[in-house]
């Protein structure tokens, strides 16, 4: 197994007496998406701003790639979006993404195409010569993230990435990362779970400035458990007919038209299909099946 | 695009600082801000240039000749200037002396203040060291208030030239050394700025506490120096402290007080990359 990117060790960090995080130790390895997800002053921006060298930790030990955070060693290799960050608004957008990439060691030239490379990338190459301060906050946003793909670092840490994008925007940012993950390793803290859910295979969770969680999430293997969305809500003529299938242990009906079938997954290892058929039987259409718990039932169900 | 092999820590430092410092002159040429700074300054010295540096040259060049002349200006304590080979440069001094400084406080306020609140300098660090951007920022602001004084002492020497062409050794000979002191005297409050700008949250701020550091702690030490005549020392921690003595003293001798901005540079400089090195972005 490859050494792991990130490691951190019994990591606290402390604000005028508060602790914001409280001796949280994990690694990460290279590869897929992973999610940081937390209620709001969970520590999730502290932990990000640790890692990417804009704080440092009252106590533990922190390496990325081997490295302490802020160490000449990650430049060009470590990117971030960092949260509220804005570029100075005395200069052009390509003017300063330029001066960004000269700094990871790019020519003139070659800086100046890879800020318009990255421009393009977020679909901003209009706005290329405009002043920071002409953009609307979600293009500024957009911008920020262009900064962090600048020379192809080994690893993203994008903190709340599609807060105040539109549908659009947002989509275009997830379809980025997925293809970027290949070579990239993003850490993607973000309210949105659904999104989440989507794009990483990883989750940590943390609250109250603690390390609740670290899982991988199932890929093909059956966790006994199946989420289904319904398109409309037959109500408790479901619940019931759910209830009677074989197999099933029990099942919970989480929003209105959502259902969280628990099965015996060694009795009914084809039960996603006859699911199906008891749906199709019935005349009920649905929205989306899902194997396992959504990420929201996983983290806050308690279940 | 690629990723560029990482070069030897001390030449990445070099390589970092020199872009940050060419980005900093760009800032003079390009921006708003810096532009607005430009005609102030042209506006200001075309003003001493007119009419202080050629009329009271003028004055200076009268009194050479006889003896009322002279006891006037050392009356007013202004017989330095007749120790000077150019009268104008002579007069350009004497302003230049607080002149600069002034302008210096004003210019060099912002080194990273504002750059830190916005969150401008977590782009940057991603990229480069902290030690990098201090000292670049540093560097480039001293790049430009060198082309600052080069430029308006050349406009004083064609004021000169333009009077007496037989001037020119004896008046290139004032630029140069006037040109280094007037560095020497910048560095330790273009440092100062480093540091207050690494400490406090905008330029604004950064002034006011050069102003007070220049004034009030000035006035502060001298105080405790004359009554506790072994703290005098003391005094040599503000900068410009030796600017009076300088005025009393012409061209290339000015470089005997040179230790005096050069010790403080460096323990402003110091001080100033511990609190950029500490403080959180």
């Amino acid at each position: 197994m490859s050494s792991p990117i990130i490691q951190c060790q019994q990591l606290s960090k402390q604000f005028s007496g508060k602790l914001a995080l409280d001796n949280i130790s994990f690694e990460i390895q290279a590869g897929q998406p992973v999610a940081l997800v937390g209620p709001n002053g969970a520590g999730k921006t502290t932990l990000l701003s640790i890692l990417s060298g804009y704080l440092r930790a009252s106590a533990g030990t922190v390496r990325l790639f081997g490295h302490k955070p802020g160490s000449s060693a990650l430049f060009g290799r470590l990117s971030a979006l960092p949260q509220d960050a804005q570029l100075d608004n005395n200069f052009s957008i390509s003017k300063q993404l330029s001066l960004y990439a000269r700094l990871q060691g790019m020519t003139r030239q070659q800086a100046s195409s890879e800020a318009w490379r990255v421009l393009e990338l977020m679909q901003l190459r209009d706005a290329g010569n405009e002043q920071p301060a002409a953009l609307s906050h979600g293009m500024g946003k957009r911008v920020a993230i262009a900064q962090a793909l600048i020379g192809q670092p080994n690893l993203v840490l994008l903190d709340e990435p599609t807060a105040g994008l539109d549908p659009t925007n947002a989509r275009n940012i997830r379809q980025i990362v997925t293809e970027l993950s290949v070579d990239t390793t993003f850490i993607i803290s973000s309210h949105n779970l659904a999104e989440l859910e989507r794009l990483c295979s990883t989750v940590l969770h943390l609250d109250k400035g603690q390390l609740q969680i670290q899982t991988a999430q199932p890929d093909n293997q059956s966790s006994g458990y199946l989420t289904v969305h319904m398109l409309d809500s037959p109500g408790i003529e479901l619940l019931s007919s759910l209830q009677q299938m074989p197999g099933v242990l029990k099942v919970k009906q989480q929003h209105n038209n959502e259902y969280i079938i628990h099965y015996d997954a060694q009795r009914s290892a084809d039960f996603d299909q006859q699911l199906l058929a008891c749906l199709a039987s019935k005349g009920w259409n649905y929205r989306q099946l899902i194997k396992g718990k959504t990420l929201e039932e996983k983290l806050f169900s308690g279940a | 695009m690629s990723a560029v092999s990482p070069a030897p820590t001390h030449r990445l430092f070099i390589s970092h600082l020199w872009i940050i410092a060419g980005f900093e002159l760009t800032r003079l040429f390009s921006t708003r801000r810096g532009l607005l700074y430009l005609i102030t300054f042209a506006v200001i010295w075309y003003f001493i240039l007119f009419y202080p540096i050629s009329m009271a040259a003028g004055a200076v060049q009268n009194s050479e000749h006889n003896e009322q002349g002279l006891a006037f200006f050392d009356m007013l304590g202004l017989s330095s200037l007749l120790l000077w080979k150019v009268p104008e440069f002579a007069v350009y001094w004497r302003f230049a002396l607080y002149l600069f400084p002034l302008l210096c406080i004003f210019l060099t306020a912002d080194q990273t203040s504002s750059d830190r609140e916005k969150g401008t300098l977590r782009f940057l660090t991603l990229r480069c060291s902290r030690d990098s951007i201090f000292f670049g920022r540093f560097a480039g602001l001293m790049l430009i208030q060198g082309i600052l004084i080069i430029t308006s002492l050349l406009s004083t020497m064609a004021l000169v030239l333009w009077r007496d062409l037989s001037l020119f050794g004896a008046a290139l000979n004032s630029v140069l050394a006037i040109s280094v002191n007037l560095i020497f005297i910048l560095l330790p409050f273009t440092a100062m700025m480093a540091l207050l700008s690494a400490a406090v949250r905008s330029a604004r701020q950064a002034t006011v506490w050069a102003i007070l550091t220049w004034t009030l702690l000035a006035a502060l030490l001298k105080g405790v120096a004359t009554l506790l005549p072994s703290l005098f020392f003391l005094q040599y921690l503000v900068p410009g402290m030796q600017l009076p003595a300088l005025a009393q003293i012409p061209e290339w001798q000015t470089l005997q007080l040179a230790y005096i901005p050069l010790m403080q540079t460096a323990l402003l400089l110091l001080a100033g990359r511990r609190v950029m090195a500490w403080r959180a972005l």
